[in-house]
């Protein structure tokens, strides 16, 4: 029986991408909005979560109005997943520069062009970072973490999508303790959001000034590596057209406090992150339960 | 110093470091140069906590990639002592 339903989730999904594919961009992104917008009706929680969210990072204080906020970051989940998915339409070579603007400090662009270094590049659930993770495969391969689904016929066919370009996923969870270490040995990118509850690994950083635990394998990688470490944010300024922004490169030098140079890392990338919510909070995922008190 | 002596210090350093840092609680009475990095609780990301600490501590940087096929606490010792801990 799980199977059967496993196939029929299978089938709904190509029938989906194949409407994504085939559909005019227009009509697809209309599509996707509906769909939000039942999702939207459906999960309560979600909403209630996003709004909670949005008055509590003091963006917005009114609830209605907050709550219209998470609305079309709604829509932006369902608009992120078509772009991501027809991504390869318009970020070809010849058609890249009407599609992207980009904003990159000489350092990054140095170390990106060097073929004998490595990059970390810390983000957030903002605009579309799978974009920018298209874009800038175009120097490096591209490693990052990705949930695994739980349909694994989906899961394959999501991978053979992603394989679109050079990115190449890392499970949450993995026995491989040196899975990390690895994409930074092979002088690739790797491409980390730091913006989800961190759990256990987590330090508590003031996240629009109240305290989340966010994940330190950012930090903590560019301690012990060397690794260059910036930030990095894709924000949706059209129909299919983007403005990726790079930080200049993080550059913490090693106190002998491990946890005050972790927390002045984190402290910086929660920061740069604020920054690039403000400009539009409706392009930011608010329905993630970030902060846990 | 030989080798031994510097195999016990460094042993008992890294014990230190651990105990610090360990998310799990280990049987620290049978903790030795034969403990596995898995027995530990070492994983990719506290594994990164511990070079930290060993670099501030012992004083000696490895390079990540060298402790990636390591397996256990002798190897790390080895290649410390290699390296002129």
């Amino acid at each position: 029986m799980k199977r059967l339903c496993q196939f029929a989730e299978y089938g709904f999904f190509r029938c989906v991408l194949f409407l994504c594919d085939t559909l005019p961009y227009a009509v697809t992104c209309l599509v996707a909005r509906g769909t939000a917008n039942l999702w939207w009706l459906v999960d309560k929680k979600r909403r209630i979560v996003g709004r909670d969210n949005i008055i509590r990072s003091g963006i917005e204080t009114d609830p209605k109005r907050a709550l219209a906020i998470a609305k079309k970051a709604c829509h932006n989940m369902a608009l992120v997943i078509v772009e991501s998915l027809r991504s390869t339409d318009f970020l070809g070579e010849d058609r890249i520069d009407q599609h992207l603007q980009i904003q990159i400090p000489d350092d990054v662009k140095a170390v990106l062009e060097d073929p004998e270094q490595s990059l970390i590049i810390a983000s957030g659930h903002y605009g579309n970072w799978e974009v920018a993770g298209h874009w800038v495969s175009r120097y490096k391969p591209v490693a990052g973490i990705t949930r695994a689904m739980n349909n694994p016929y989906i899961e394959e066919l999501v991978k053979k999508r992603k394989s679109r370009y050079r990115f190449r996923p890392i499970p949450k969870h993995d026995g491989n303790t040196g899975r990390f270490l690895e994409v930074l040995d092979n002088n690739e990118i790797l491409a980390l959001l730091f913006d989800q509850h961190a759990g256990d690994y987590g330090m508590m950083i003031d996240f629009f000034a109240h305290p989340a635990a966010t994940f330190k394998t950012a930090a903590m990688l560019h301690l012990v590596t060397r690794t260059p470490l910036c930030f990095a944010s894709c924000h949706r300024v059209g129909p299919m057209k983007f403005e990726i922004t790079f930080s200049p490169l993080i550059q913490q030098t090693r106190s002998g406090n491990k946890n005050e140079d972790i927390k002045a890392i984190l402290n910086s990338l929660n920061r740069d992150l604020e920054k690039t919510i403000r400009q539009d909070p409706t392009q930011y995922l608010w329905g993630h339960r970030r902060w846990r008190d | 110093m030989t080798d031994t002596d510097k195999q016990e210090t460094i042993l008992g350093q890294l014990r230190g470091i651990l105990e610090e840092s360990s998310t799990v609680e280990p049987d620290w009475d049978a903790f030795s140069t034969q403990s596995t990095i898995e027995s530990l609780g070492l994983d990719s990301l506290t594994i990164l906590d511990l070079l930290y600490d060993i670099e501030e501590v012992i004083g000696i940087h490895l390079e990540a990639k060298e402790v990636l096929n390591v397996t256990t606490v002798g190897e790390i010792i080895e290649m410390l002592i290699a390296k002129g801990a």
